[in-house]
């Protein structure tokens, strides 16, 4: 596959707890760039050119959310995001254990071109090693002046913290995040004000997903014309996308967006796995939506008008030998679970589709269970604070509509 | 080995909001959990209400306000897990130790089902104590809760 790679380039091929080997393949060139001969706005003017959009989920033009904060004055922040608890995701994960060099360039360049004064790393409290590998290279790269005072000799300065979470799926949303760092309950807040005029301790703030920022040197490096010309022309650049469950070569492949999902499975997954018959797969982790063989030929993109969200880019295969009452169970646990208990239409309708899930599972589902399913969809689909109790239902409801359950 | 205390850990840290939760997770980590005398100590610490600080602990599921029972098992149950066979890992468990997954009947054990760590390409995933074990199975579960028991 000739495909361009601009966050695997170098997987497998540097060591990534070498700084020199990152700098020998052409790494800080970008931010040497922009400290040298670029200046804020011309960074941003280039991300926004590249069409680059938010890879944790949403799909927000990167440029604009910068250029938003950017504009504003006093203190600022930058957060990278490194949450990473939608299941079947580990993309940001593999970034760091990977070229976490890459990361931690594309977050100064994000800082500075913002004008943050601080760059906080929000990781998922379940990777301790992925924190070490950051503390490392972050040292690594304060030697090299790359971050610090006067970066590069430059008027440029930068503190960089790392924040490890304490498990809470809720905490990947930014709001709920922000909340976190404070010493708070991780509960979403209320927006507007969004956190890029009123974020971190009240400060405008930048949320950005590890993968998005990993985008940055490329864009930085090449411009972001070169970027915008790769991949779907409303969600430009490349992916990585996770394929998982009973295909012949599960892992993690960066391919462009705009590709279909039965490209991804057959071409890069190498195909179903032998011996299992495909049933339908899940498109972007537990809030995702479910496809069938007829519907593989949906792109993976971001954007209002796109058939099938890709969401996180993990595409779970499930094939017919899964016992879909266990599935049903898993994904209503999750939410059940994970609903931070703000708002009642989640908090109650993610515990009563569980219940219901596990009646059904042991042949003891009413009628009355059968009605409930579509009030419990429509009251998390329409009522709920915050998009996690929003897309609690979407596997459920597809999973039903779909015929794939049947009462 | 000097005695860790309540004191000499939040010593570590400067009483300023972002290490609220740090403090909370190391306190955890030390004693197993946070105790309502932790909490009061963290307050004053801190300059914050008791309630916050409470408020604050049990939302997070790394930060324990209850002693934990000796042996702690859980076991993930997210999707990739479950097209994994999490669920007869659990039924196993259950079967194997005589207890209910979510129950605290037992002081000595404790089966939970947990959300995905982002091993999903290595799952099932189950973790005893602290100690993360991937692709377990049936046979293998055997031999990782006999060092246990
Ligand atoms: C329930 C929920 C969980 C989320 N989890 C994550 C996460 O783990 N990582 C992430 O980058 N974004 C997550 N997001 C999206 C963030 O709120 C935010 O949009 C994102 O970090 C912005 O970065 P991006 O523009 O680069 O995507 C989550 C959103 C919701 C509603
Ligand atoms: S929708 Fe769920 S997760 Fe979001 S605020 Fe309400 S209870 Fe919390
Ligand atoms: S689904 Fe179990 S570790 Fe991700």
């Amino acid at each position: 596959m000739k495909d361009i790679k601009i966050i695997t380039e170098y997987w497998g091929k540097i060591n990534p707890l070498k700084i020199e080997d990152y700098i020998n393949v052409g790494g800080y060139t970008a931010l040497e760039k922009f400290v040298s001969k670029m200046n804020p706005e011309k960074a941003i003017e280039e991300i926004q050119k590249s069409g680059l959009c938010g890879r944790g989920g949403a799909g927000f033009p990167m440029g604009d959310k910068l250029g938003m904060v950017a504009k504003q004055t006093g203190e600022k922040y930058f957060i990278c995001n490194l949450e990473e608890s939608e299941p079947g995701t580990y993309k940001d994960r593999l970034v760091v254990d990977n070229n976490p060099h890459l990361l931690l360039e594309g977050i100064i360049i994000s800082a500075l071109s913002i004008g943050a004064q601080k760059a906080y790393i929000y990781i998922n409290g379940n990777y301790e090693k992925q924190k070490e590998i950051l503390e490392i290279v972050i040292l690594q790269a304060k030697e090299k002046k790359y971050w610090g005072e006067n970066i590069l000799g430059s008027k440029f300065s930068l503190e960089i913290e790392i924040f490890s979470g304490a498990g809470a799926y809720i905490c990947g949303e930014e709001t709920a995040l922000i909340n976190s760092i404070e010493g708070n309950r991780g509960e979403p807040k209320i927006r507007p004000p969004f956190p890029t005029s009123a974020g971190l301790f009240g400060c405008p703030t930048a949320v950005s997903n590890a993968e998005t920022i990993s985008n940055i040197p490329w864009i930085i490096s090449n411009g972001g014309k070169k970027y915008s010309i790769i991949g779907s022309k409303n969600s430009p650049g490349t992916k990585l996308f996770l394929l998982n469950g009973a295909v012949a070569k599960p892992g993690c492949y960066e391919a462009p967006t705009g590709i279909t999902v039965k490209k991804l499975i057959d071409d890069y997954a190498g195909g179903i796995k032998r011996g299992k018959e495909f049933w339908f797969a899940q498109i972007g982790g537990a809030c995702g939506k479910l496809l069938l063989e007829k519907e593989l030929k949906a792109k993976m993109e971001f954007g209002k008008e796109c058939e099938c969200s890709l969401g996180s880019g993990s595409i779970l295969v499930v094939d017919k030998s899964v016992n879909i009452h266990d599935l049903l169970i898993s994904w209503t646990d999750f939410f059940r679970r994970e609903s931070c208990g703000k708002c009642v239409p989640c908090r109650e309708g993610t515990f009563r589709l569980w219940e219901i899930a596990k009646r059904f599972r042991d042949g003891e589902i009413s009628d009355r269970d059968k009605e409930a399913i579509q009030d419990i969809l429509w009251t998390l689909d329409n009522t709920t604070f915050c998009p996690l109790g929003k897309f609690a239902g979407t596997a459920f409801r597809d999973a039903v509509g779909k015929g794939i359950v049947k009462f | 080995m000097i005695k860790k205390t309540i004191q000499n850990i939040i010593l570590e840290f400067e009483p300023e909001a972002k290490n609220i939760l740090p403090a909370l997770k190391k306190i955890s980590a030390v004693f197993g959990y946070v105790s309502e005398e932790d909490v009061k100590i963290m307050a004053e610490y801190f300059g914050v209400s008791e309630s916050k600080i409470f408020e604050t602990a049990s939302f997070y599921d790394e930060i324990k306000t209850e002693k934990q029972p000796e042996i702690l098992i859980q076991i993930c149950n997210s999707a990739n897990c479950t097209v994994n066979n999490s669920f007869s890992i659990i039924s196993e468990v259950e079967n194997f130790l005589k207890i209910k997954a979510g129950s605290s009947a037992s002081s000595k054990f404790k089966l939970e089902e947990i959300s995905c760590l982002g091993r999903c390409a290595d799952g099932p995933v189950m973790v005893v104590n602290g100690k993360i074990f991937e692709r377990v199975t049936k046979s293998s579960l055997h031999g990782i809760l006999g060092e246990y028991l």
